[in-house]
């Protein structure tokens, strides 16, 4: 039986899973290394420091400002702006005691333990976890790429797109078109496209209300329709001539094309669209990284044992986040965070060779249609009888009861406070 | 008290990895902040409640009981034996 079987098998029964001995003597300090400091990563650092004193943990992320995702659309609504969204990575650094390593991970030298760091610095590890996020398909829209997103932005890597984005829809002329290409599953943050729709119908409700926004979707159906659909009406003229917002499901006929100077794209039949901002959201997978060390499947995620979160092609690496493949849980900063907290747990008994105690995860997305109405999904997670799967747990979760007025008010303010409570659970 | 639930929960399930309350608790916290006092339109903090308090609200939302936004949702994804971890760990 190779390794990868093995571990596979053991996880199963549950068995202590061995394989990855220290290889440091016994009374040095073991070092967990965490690459990636979003929300999985920053999460994962700082609850292994609260679990364990004395462990030496070092976390690897270029940017000193991390930009969030989540919030993000609300900058189209002109309600919050990009030094808003920006955390840093001090309170990690200071209070938690965590190396703080500003620099691109180049390899992952699997064999020797070792990271390579794009200014040709090593630094070696016990245990590692990755959290490296998405990168994306570029092949799947012919005639875009990441040079040209900077004229026509995903914007679902937060930063400067989305200023870019945001400054596009403000300059776009009267009756104009916005067009967003909304990706096809699995993606990070599936009512991510929806929620960015209603917050431009926001603002264009009140600088541009003859200006329309089609989203042309890849899917058959999405996060939360319902009640995006119910606030649309309600705000937005959705269902009537003078929609804001139009969806159109192009299902087996995706956007592949894009002409850049018409500002058009086609499907895989000839359908066109023009527009006067093009919003292109490309189909997604885990960042490169994740591929080049070797640990992702064909579909392009790495698949993890959701006992302990261990990639299935090395028990030292541990997968987490948007990279990792923890279905049915979907991609999103409040899963990461929850699978951080599970990883870190895990790592922590393998280091002490301690038995695993069961994971359990939560998700919420929390998404607005207008600053004061809100909606929100939930799911609760567990292991399967066999702690091989992870399960939604059946009766629990769901969405939002209704799209109603009070509801949907107080929702709104929770979805504030969640935010910032997220941030400050996640990076100090 | 603790240590009789464990136990129950333990032998009740025939799980090898074991039910650990924290497991739960971490993730409330997400939304939770145990350090600050909420006003009002934002998360309650749960600091100061007792076990008891605690295991009677999420009771309440387990079984409609008490009318909320998002927690009956969260609080249908344990069994009772759960809930009452939960409430204990969380007291603490
Ligand atoms: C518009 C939008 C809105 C969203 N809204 C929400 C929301 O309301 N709620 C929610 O829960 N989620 C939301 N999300 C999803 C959320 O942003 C992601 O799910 C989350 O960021 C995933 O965290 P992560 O740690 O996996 O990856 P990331 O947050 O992407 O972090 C990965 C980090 O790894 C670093 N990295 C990558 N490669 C390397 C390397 N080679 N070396 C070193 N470092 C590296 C990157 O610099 C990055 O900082 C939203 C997403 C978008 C696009
Ligand atoms: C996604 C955010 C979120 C998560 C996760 C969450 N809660 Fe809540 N909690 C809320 C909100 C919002 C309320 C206010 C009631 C409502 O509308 O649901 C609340 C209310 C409560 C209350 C009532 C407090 C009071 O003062 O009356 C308790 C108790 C509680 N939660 C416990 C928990 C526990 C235990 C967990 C973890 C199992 C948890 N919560 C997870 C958002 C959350």
């Amino acid at each position: 039986m190779d390794r990868r079987h093995f571990l596979k098998f053991s996880a199963a029964g549950g068995a202590l899973l061995t394989g990855c001995a220290p290889f440091q003597v016994k009374d040095t300090k073991a070092h967990v290394v965490v690459i990636g400091g979003g929300f999985g990563g920053a999460t994962a650092a700082k609850t292994l420091r609260l679990l364990d004193a004395n462990l030496k943990i070092t976390l690897i992320e270029p940017k000193t400002q991390y930009v969030t995702c989540p919030g993000s659309n609300w900058l189209f609504a002109g309600i919050t702006n990009l030094t808003q969204l920006s955390v840093d990575y001090r309170t990690l650094q200071v209070q938690y005691d965590i190396d703080l390593v500003t620099q691109s991970v180049a390899t992952i030298e699997r064999n020797i333990r070792q990271i390579r760091l794009t200014n040709g610095d090593s630094i070696g590890y016990d245990r590692l976890i990755l959290s490296p996020g998405i990168t994306f398909k570029w092949d799947a829209i012919a005639g875009y790429s990441a040079e040209i997103a900077a004229i026509f932005p995903h914007a679902w890597q937060a930063g400067l797109q989305t200023r870019i984005l945001a400054q596009q829809l403000q300059a776009m002329p009267q009756g104009g078109v916005v067009l967003i290409v909304a990706p096809p599953d699995p993606y990070r943050c599936p009512p991510g496209p929806y929620e960015r729709a209603s917050m431009m119908a926001c603002w264009i409700k009140q600088h541009n209300p003859r200006a329309k926004i089609l989203i042309l979707d890849s899917k058959r159906s999405f996060s939360k329709q319902r009640l995006f659909e119910a606030g649309w009406r309600a705000n937005y003229g959705y269902g009537t001539a003078n929609s804001l917002i139009e969806w159109h499901s192009l299902a087996d006929n995706s956007i592949n094309e894009l002409h850049k100077a018409s500002k058009t794209v086609i499907s895989e039949f000839g359908d066109r669209f023009t527009g006067d901002v093009l919003n292109i959201i490309p189909a997604q997978m885990a960042a490169n990284l994740a591929m080049h060390a070797g640990l992702t499947n064909p579909h392009g995620w790495c698949d993890i044992n959701p006992l302990t979160s261990q990639s299935v092609e090395d028990d030292c690496i541990h997968v987490i986040g948007d990279a990792a493949q923890f279905t049915p849980m979907p991609k999103s900063a409040f899963a990461a965070n929850s699978q951080a907290k599970a990883c870190a747990m895990a790592v922590f008994n393998l280091i002490h060779q301690q038995p695993m105690s069961e994971p359990h995860w939560i998700n919420t997305c929390y998404s607005l249609i207008a600053p004061e109405q809100g909606i929100s999904v939930v799911g609760v997670y567990r292991l399967d009888d066999e702690k091989r799967r992870i399960i939604a747990v059946e009766g629990a979760g769901g969405v939002s009861h209704a799209f109603e007025e009070q509801i949907s008010r107080s929702e709104a303010g929770y979805a504030r406070s969640v935010y910032q409570n997220l941030i400050k659970n996640s990076f100090g | 008290m603790r240590w009789l639930l464990m136990w129950l929960l333990m032998t009740a399930q025939p799980v090898h990895a074991e039910f650990n309350p924290q497991s739960v608790v971490m993730n409330c916290l997400i939304c939770h902040d145990s350090e600050k006092n909420s006003s009002s339109g934002e998360v309650p903090d749960l600091a100061g409640l007792t076990s008891a308090e605690l295991h009677q609200a999420l009771l309440d939302f387990k079984y409609d009981r008490r009318f909320a936004t998002l927690m009956p949702r969260i609080a249908k994804g344990y069994s009772d034996a759960e809930i009452q971890a939960v409430a204990d760990w969380l007291s603490q």
